[in-house]
């Protein structure tokens, strides 16, 4: 029976969606699992300062227009310090600093792994009163913290391991930002929300500079940035002289397109939408959220036909196509012609080869870290309050990522991913607090179900 | 009582839909998809609602017609958005054939449409259970119980696990109806499904039935309408014997 169209729509959001689903879960289960104890810890004792909070230091005692200016101002101080990170960062970029840049995210990497991850697990182990020893925990947490920092930027790495040490950092800090309290977080969460809006579109916003250098240069952006499609880490060197490849084979012969097409189909993934990543492209990427710009690919007719046949529900293509049919043909076809055209000649082969790696190197939807850390932040402090808002904050928030990846797909530029779950988040956090839990608690208590 | 407990309970509200999404929905992304945004529907509607009846809380009254006016207007709010999601999914048929005929695949078969609304219907009862049920067993997970004055034999919990259960089928099942009755013109089943959702929530909110007495009815208007679904759609009858036999199960479990 002929495969339908339902069984391959919508993975790529899938994959972008799951990690995002598994950090927020494991962070309201920290939540729930350690907030006793560190209410006993921070309750009555002075809240410790830190960069969120070095305006104005929340007490439960004060008042409601105090809180508020309070958190407004503590909100403002940590976007400005943000902002001038990031435009440091840019600085550094622009001269050419990144092997320093590299190394100075190795370094953090390993700090928020190994002391905030460790005292994280510390708790844990105290907690649920795991047997084990001073000695064995140090060796674990060494071997885990450096595990962690090799798989960042590294070759090599299975990227299965790769994008578990993405989530496992945005679960750190996740964790470490609910500590904050109410108030500033919710002031800092929108006020993120703001400035993620304006520094990834307008003109002068440091990650729009980011963005534009890096992809002028053609490099990969040094940032924590999860990817989500399963790819073979190659250097830079091989992907560009692949794509020069690329753009050689396809004035060859049209076949070494369809070869490659088969072994890509034959590896057995089911996303039909893969080639449409396979972008001749220098296009635009950045460490929000982007995917492959394929204006280039137009321009080149085979791999144009290529690109249609084979393009994802987002895409917003409306070229009519009659390549379709052959192209099916070669999807069914075994990996057999891959072997006879690499029998029959040297460049032939080297031309598929490369092919393949460039294919099977290009990326799929890049999420930057921080948006997995401000949404589990976000529903993290939902969880402190009642369960009922956890989960509409999870749906508002999936709900904005489903809506910015649609965006992503028609504009195909980088984006910003906070403005809209945020929002939508803190509204329906307000709406379910203020108005559906009193409606809801008071029905069902009353058995009254519908 | 205890986290087994709480875990147990969660369990019974969610334990089928989970199979069923591991089983059917797991499987094609655009059905998690739909199952997410069908959920985020019926959060809105609840949001909706409750604003307008949040002046009108708590409803501290003996006389039964306020709690039967809430259901009514709940209910025919929920049903006005089922067709809303109607006109919306024949919208998204209409994208998916025309994307379906581009990339050179065969249309959508009926098995996709069902599945289709099988996810939908799964999200409503998901969202239903979750929170009508799952939000409020913090609580279970701890050293208690809870009972409340209308029904004192059971704890409230396992109340409301199997409300949510019986309801969770109910709105799966209704959508795969309505669909079908939709799309066939069918107003028996067009009728046949906001009919049963406003009698399983009047029959919920009935304070004369003894608990047991309540569940049992339930089930046996689950019962009707599972027959109605097999008549409808083609389950495999292994599938169908499973279900039905569970049903009766717990019908008769609840009316000794």
């Amino acid at each position: 029976m002929e495969s339908s169209i339902l069984d391959s729509i919508g993975s790529e959001i899938i994959g972008v969606m799951t990690p995002v689903s598994l950090c927020m879960l494991l962070v309201v289960l920290l939540v729930y699992s350690l907030s006793p104890s560190e209410q006993s810890l921070s309750g009555a004792s002075d809240p410790f300062r830190t960069a969120a909070n070095l305006v104005y230091l929340e007490r439960p005692d004060d008042s409601s227009t105090q809180k508020l200016e309070g958190a407004v101002l503590n909100a403002l101080v940590f976007v400005i310090l943000i902002a001038i990170v990031t435009f440091l960062l840019v600085l550094l970029y622009y001269y050419n600093f990144t092997n320093f840049l590299k190394n100075y995210v190795r370094f953090s990497a390993f700090f928020v792994l190994g002391t905030m991850g460790g005292s994280i697990f510390l708790s844990i182990i105290q907690q649920f009163s795991i047997p084990v020893d001073a000695f064995t925990c140090f060796v674990l947490l060494f071997n885990f913290t450096i595990v962690g920092v090799l798989s960042l930027f590294s070759g090599g790495i299975p990227i299965l391991l790769r994008q578990a040490y993405m989530v496992c950092m945005g679960i750190i800090m996740a964790a470490w930002f609910t500590n904050l309290p109410e108030w500033t977080t919710w002031a800092l969460l929108l006020a993120l929300a703001l400035y993620d809006l304006f520094a990834v579109l307008a003109p002068g916003g440091p990650l729009k500079l980011l963005v534009e250098l890096a992809s002028s240069r053609d490099e990969e952006l040094p940032a924590l940035v999860y990817e989500a499609r399963p790819t073979v880490s190659e250097n830079e060197r091989n992907r560009r002289s692949g794509l020069r490849f690329l753009l050689g084979g396809v004035s060859d012969s049209g076949s070494v397109e369809l070869q490659v097409v088969s072994r890509d189909n034959a590896d057995g993934r089911e996303n039909h939408g893969n080639p449409e990543y396979s972008a001749v492209n220098v296009g635009t990427f950045g460490n929000e959220m982007h995917e492959r710009s394929s204006d280039e690919v137009e321009r080149l007719p085979l791999v144009g036909h290529l690109r249609d046949g084979f393009s994802s529900s987002g895409s917003s293509s409306d070229r009519s196509t009659s390549v379709n049919r052959e192209n099916e043909i070669v999807m069914e076809e075994e990996m057999s012609p891959l072997v006879d055209m690499s029998l029959s000649g040297n460049n032939r082969q080297q031309a598929s080869d490369s092919l393949e790696n460039s294919l099977i190197t290009d990326r799929g939807i890049r999420l930057g870290l921080g948006d997995f850390i401000f949404y589990s932040v976000l529903v993290g402090r939902a969880a402190m309050y009642d369960l009922m808002t956890v989960y509409a904050c999870y749906l508002a928030i999936i709900s904005g990522l489903g809506c910015t990846l649609i965006l992503l797909s028609v504009c195909r530029r980088a984006l910003p991913a906070l403005p809209i779950s945020i929002t939508l988040g803190v509204l329906f956090y307000f709406l379910t607090r203020l108005l559906m839990e009193p409606f809801v608690v008071g029905t069902t208590t009353n058995l009254l179900m519908f | 009582m205890t986290v087994a407990a709480g875990i147990g309970y969660a369990l019974i509200a969610l334990g089928p839909s989970l199979s069923l999404f591991v089983a059917v929905i797991s499987k094609k992304p655009f059905l998690i998809l739909t199952v997410l945004s069908s959920t985020l529907l019926w959060l809105i509607s609840l949001i909706v609602l409750s604003g307008i009846w949040r002046a009108f809380l708590p409803l501290k009254s003996t006389t039964w017609w306020p709690f039967a006016l809430l259901i009514i207007s709940s209910v025919g709010f929920q049903e006005g958005l089922r067709v809303l999601f109607w006109k919306v999914y024949k919208r998204l048929e209409d994208t998916l054939d025309a994307f379906a005929d581009r990339v050179g695949k065969p249309r959508l078969f009926l098995t996709d449409k069902m599945q289709i609304a099988l996810a939908g219907g799964l999200g409503h009862g998901v969202a239903h259970a979750v929170f009508f049920c799952l939000s409020l067993l913090t609580p279970a997970f701890g050293p208690a119980t809870f009972y409340v004055d209308r029904c004192p034999q059971m704890p409230f919990f396992l109340i409301s696990a199997i409300i949510a259960l019986a309801f969770v089928t109910i709105h799966t099942f209704s959508m795969v109806i309505a669909f079908n009755g939709y799309a066939e013109g069918n107003t028996t089943d067009q009728y046949f499904v906001p009919v049963v959702h406003l009698v399983a929530g009047m029959v919920v909110k009935s304070a004369f039935a003894r608990c047991f007495c309540l569940l049992s009815q339930k089930f046996s208007l689950l019962r009707i309408l599972f027959l109605i679904v097999l008549k409808n759609c083609q389950l495999s009858p292994e599938t169908a014997l499973v279900v039905f036999v569970w049903l009766n199960v717990l019908c008769h479990a609840c009316s000794f």
